[in-house]
């Protein structure tokens, strides 16, 4: 009896492996190819026979969509535009989740599954309507239009990650200060964001990295280099170089770090993303 | 720090303002502005003009057309042609990824050692962008350079190379395999979370009555995850039906209208052809149809909970 | 130091009262408890005089100054939080002197201050560490510190004994008690213990849905409840309940019920009538007696020593009444047991209204 339930866990374990591990070479095996592909010379991709392993190494690829392709430029922009979109969100995303953690009024609840329901409008019902209204005040083409258009979506998302901290900071604290003799503003700014000062910091790296992938607002709101992001300027090089093949750091880097993020800390409500 | 509230004269008199009951209105004002400008405004807007000629290209042409681009989707054979992709998108996606995500979840669950670094690897693929995604599976899927046609014709599946996305079938087939591969970690992770929180105790006492491994799934755990897996798949079918950013990148509709979606044929309506007018009406139907779709599942999950 | 006067307050939320007409007036120096069980408006009542919680009429005045239109930082008070509240990312010092220097006190002056009240509670020793590092009990006397070291006018405590370990409560509340009669400052405290309210209060107003059901000092709130919800909520074992008639008869007036029978009065008061009432009797006022002197006449159905005396439950009639006997005490299950009980020591309840009944 011990001899075979041993045997059946046996077996288990073996049958979990094999599905983790082949799962995980489905998910990072095209991640290794484009690596790998991205350190061959041209004529090694090109070839009759396909190379697994590459024969010879170069980082020629790199340094030509570093010096050729305008790309410091586009990722110049990707940062400010990233940039842009956390100050927005953090003011006055802050200042909501603040209130909706502390106050009760009427309407609060049904106010809170607005901001919600808010992210299920589909991208191009607002974007259309979007690019008119920012046309019609020059914002079309503007790191900073743009990045407004990111707080539609973002902002929401924001409030209610931002939210979930702020409530696990005790109310107490924040009466407490106020018999100390603060205001409630003082009380907010000294004692609250304090406690909730990780919590800011990882809703916004969250939404910090929807940001700078964002592809399709980008694509439609912006038309000249002065205010391109990276997503956009790969997807139009495509149709220049053939494949850019190293484009995969700024996407890889971001991607793995949210990826271990996510896998650590399990009361994240990256799902809502 | 000790008195900067009395030091600076604005920020007390904001302090003592804290004090009073318009606070939280005060506090909420800067995000409902941002919201309303760029939400609501937009939205409302959009529906407006889904009821107006509006083709940038043409500025001429403008005004009221009443339901003009509605009658004309109705005769539009690529409307219900990309009416027909977007449901069998969405529902092979969807079907594809919760069944690698229940495999994925459980095998995490088990808490072999090494765990944590699958976790990681595995999820990786959902929070890779998705024009970086689209493209690392059009050069893996290139019909010269390829390494999928490699494979397989090592394999012997293949006689020659394909060209996937130049054959009807086959491209809707391999963006399906693409959209698989980016969106079954999400299940993975929402899975993993409801299996974490069924409590040891109900294995322990199924065990204790001589319940089975195949009648431990049955009578615990799938009845427990039902609610994670009806929320997972209304969240991922609203999040597929909107999004257009594979596709657009893979195929972008063709060959022909082979993998033309709702989302996509509204995105370049408007992207290429400038005709606001009709990508809004197009956009609009698909919200009418997403939100019935959504309140008709969630009143049908309710009632299978029940 | 200061009176407080609560003067009709009313608070609800929408069309829900929770606060109907509350009255307290408290001397200077005084220590009023709001007990009552959860739910019962202290809590609220409480925020209210700190500010925390407007009201939605009535007036509260501190020192004879209404305070109701001023921020809680503007009514001189202090607060003990049941969860201390103690600012996790400042050091136990800082935490005591923070009232002080919200108010712009000197950094030498307040550092002074803060040994002082630091020296009084007995936690010089702790003033570096962070709260985190600290013991219930520590974080209970920090607390303490930071309500003591800005000399209010008023103390308010929230349930501050009801995290710590019954050993460390009874210490706590006697060092409580210590501290008021050192300072001398006003205290409002809330609890739901009646020892606390007992050994601590000057005058306990007893709480239930947003009315005080009784306003006094412990003693005449022990002894003389006004009504039957006080009677059981003070006391533990609860006052025992047994529904009967007075009588009147050739000796005066007597409660009657099966199996008891107490001379109330002698003599023949005309203003007492006949009339069903419901007698109660605190446990420790019932005693063993010989047959010819029983007042109450029982069977024995449970006998629990717990050391320093017997609790023994009584079968009277078709009801279950509770005895505090002596350690000593030697009954079986099922003998008859014989029970005196001084008149003076009963009350009397109305059965329709529960208020007192004074003969």
């Amino acid at each position: 009896m011990i001899e075979s339930k041993r045997h059946r866990r046996l077996i288990a374990n073996i049958a979990t492996y094999t599905v983790l591990v082949s799962l995980s070479a489905f998910c990072i095996g095209p991640m290794v190819w484009m690596f790998l592909t991205s350190l061959k010379y041209e004529a090694d991709i090109v070839t009759q026979t396909m190379q697994y392993i590459p024969s010879r190494i170069t980082f020629d690829n790199y340094v030509a969509i570093w010096t050729q392709s305008g790309f410091p430029l586009l990722i110049g922009n990707s940062l400010v535009v990233t940039l842009l979109t956390v100050t927005i969100c953090v003011v006055t995303g802050t200042l909501a989740a603040y209130a909706f953690s502390r106050f009760a009024f009427r309407g609060r609840d049904r106010l809170m599954l607005g901001y919600l329901v808010v992210r299920m409008f589909p991208a191009v019902m607002v974007i259309i309507p979007l690019y008119v209204v920012m046309r019609g005040v020059g914002l079309v083409d503007s790191r900073f239009g743009l990045a407004l258009a990111y707080t539609s979506f973002l902002l929401p998302l924001f409030v209610w990650m931002l939210k979930g901290f702020f409530d696990s900071a005790p109310r107490e604290l924040e009466s407490a200060a106020r018999i100390d003799g603060s205001t409630r503003l003082g009380a907010m700014v000294r004692i609250v964001v304090p406690l909730a000062r990780n919590g800011l910091v990882a809703s916004s790296v969250f939404i910090a990295i929807a940001a700078w992938n964002e592809f399709l607002f980008a694509l439609m709101l912006t038309t000249g280099q002065g205010s391109r992001t990276w997503p956009v300027g790969l997807q139009l090089m495509v149709g220049e170089f053939q494949l850019p093949w190293a484009f995969w750091p700024p996407a890889a880097s971001s991607a793995s770090s949210r990826s271990s993020f996510s896998s650590l800390s399990s009361n994240e409500p990256w799902f809502r993303g | 720090m000790t008195s900067s509230a009395s030091r600076y004269l604005p920020f007390r008199a904001l302090g003592e303002l804290s004090e009073t009951r318009y606070w939280m209105y005060l506090l909420l004002l800067p995000s409902l502005v941002l919201i309303l400008l760029v939400i609501a405004y937009p939205t409302l807007y959009g529906m407006a003009i889904s009821f107006r000629e509006m083709r940038l290209t043409r500025p001429g042409l403008d005004g009221w057309v009443g339901f003009k681009h509605y009658a004309a989707m109705w005769s539009d054979p690529v409307f219900w042609i990309a009416l027909k992709n977007t449901v069998v998108w969405v529902t092979a996606a969807v079907v594809l990824e919760l069944a690698l995500g229940l495999l994925t979840a459980t095998a995490l669950n088990r808490d072999l050692p090494g765990t944590k670094i699958f976790a990681v690897l595995i999820l990786l693929p959902y929070f890779l962008p998705n024009v970086v995604a689209g493209h690392m599976w059009a050069l893996m899927l290139d019909p010269r350079l390829g390494v999928i046609n490699d494979i397989l014709v090592r394999m012997g599946v293949l006689q020659s190379y394909k060209a996937w996305f130049a054959d009807p079938n086959a491209a809707l087939a391999a963006t399906i395999l693409v959209e698989a591969w980016h969106g079954f970690p999400f299940f993975a992770l929402l899975l993993l979370a409801g299996l974490k929180s069924i409590p040891e105790d109900l294995y322990k006492a199924a065990a204790v009555d001589g319940a089975g491994v195949a009648a431990q799934l049955r009578l615990i755990t799938l009845p427990m995850l039902k609610t994670v897996i009806a929320a997972a798949v209304i969240l991922r079918v609203i999040s597929l039906v909107n999004s257009p950013d594979l596709l657009l990148i893979l195929t972008g509709g063709g060959p022909g209208d082979a993998t033309q979606v709702l989302s996509l044929y509204a995105f370049q309506t408007a992207y290429k052809e400038f005709n606001f007018g009709y990508a809004s009406a197009l956009s609009v139907v698909m919200f009418v149809i997403l939100m019935i779709f959504a309140v008709a599942y969630i009143r049908m999950s309710r009632i299978t909970k029940e | 130091m200061a009176t407080l006067s609560i003067k009709d307050v009313r608070k609800s939320y929408g069309s829900v009262q929770v606060l109907h007409g509350v009255d307290i007036e408290l001397e200077d120096g005084g220590f009023l408890v709001l007990l009552g069980p959860s739910g019962c408006g202290k809590s609220t009542l409480l925020n209210m005089i700190a500010g925390l919680d407007d009201t939605s009429g009535g007036d509260i005045l501190i020192g004879g100054r209404s305070v109701v239109d001023l921020a809680p930082k503007d009514r001189n008070i202090a607060m003990v939080f049941q969860s201390y509240a103690l600012y996790p990312t400042m050091s136990v010092a800082r935490n005591i002197g923070f009232g002080l220097e919200m108010r712009g006190v000197g950094a030498d002056k307040r550092k002074r201050a803060v040994e002082d009240a630091a020296r009084l509670l007995q936690i010089s020793h702790l003033l570096d560490r962070r709260p985190a590092n600290l013991s219930g009990g520590q974080r209970q006397r920090v607390a303490m510190g930071r309500a003591i070291v800005r000399d209010p006018e008023l103390f308010l405590f929230d349930e501050p004994l009801s995290n710590l370990d019954a050993k460390l409560r009874v210490e706590m509340r006697t060092e409580i008690k210590r501290l008021h009669e050192r300072l001398g400052t006003s205290i409002v405290y809330v609890t739901h213990d009646q020892i606390e309210a007992m050994t601590l209060g000057t005058k306990v107003a007893v709480m239930k849905g947003g009315h005080i059901q009784q306003l006094a000092d412990p003693r005449t709130v022990y002894e003389r409840p006004a009504n039957m919800f006080v009677a059981s909520f003070i006391g533990s074992p609860a006052m025992n309940f047994l529904p009967g008639r007075l009588v009147r008869d050739a000796n005066g007036v007597r409660f009657e019920a099966s199996g008891v029978s107490i001379a109330m009065l002698a003599g023949k008061p005309a203003e007492i009538s006949e009339r069903p009432v419901i007698l109660g009797m605190r446990p420790e006022e019932l005693k063993v007696a010989a047959r010819d002197q029983a007042s109450v006449t029982g069977v024995i159905d449970v006998v629990e020593p717990t050391g320093p005396e017997t609790m023994v439950t009584v079968q009277v009639g078709d009801r279950s009444v509770m005895a505090r006997v002596p350690p000593r005490f030697a009954g079986q299950r099922n003998e008859a047991i014989f029970l005196a009980v001084d008149p003076a020591s009963v009350n009397l309840f109305d059965p329709d209204t529960e208020q007192r009944i004074d003969i």
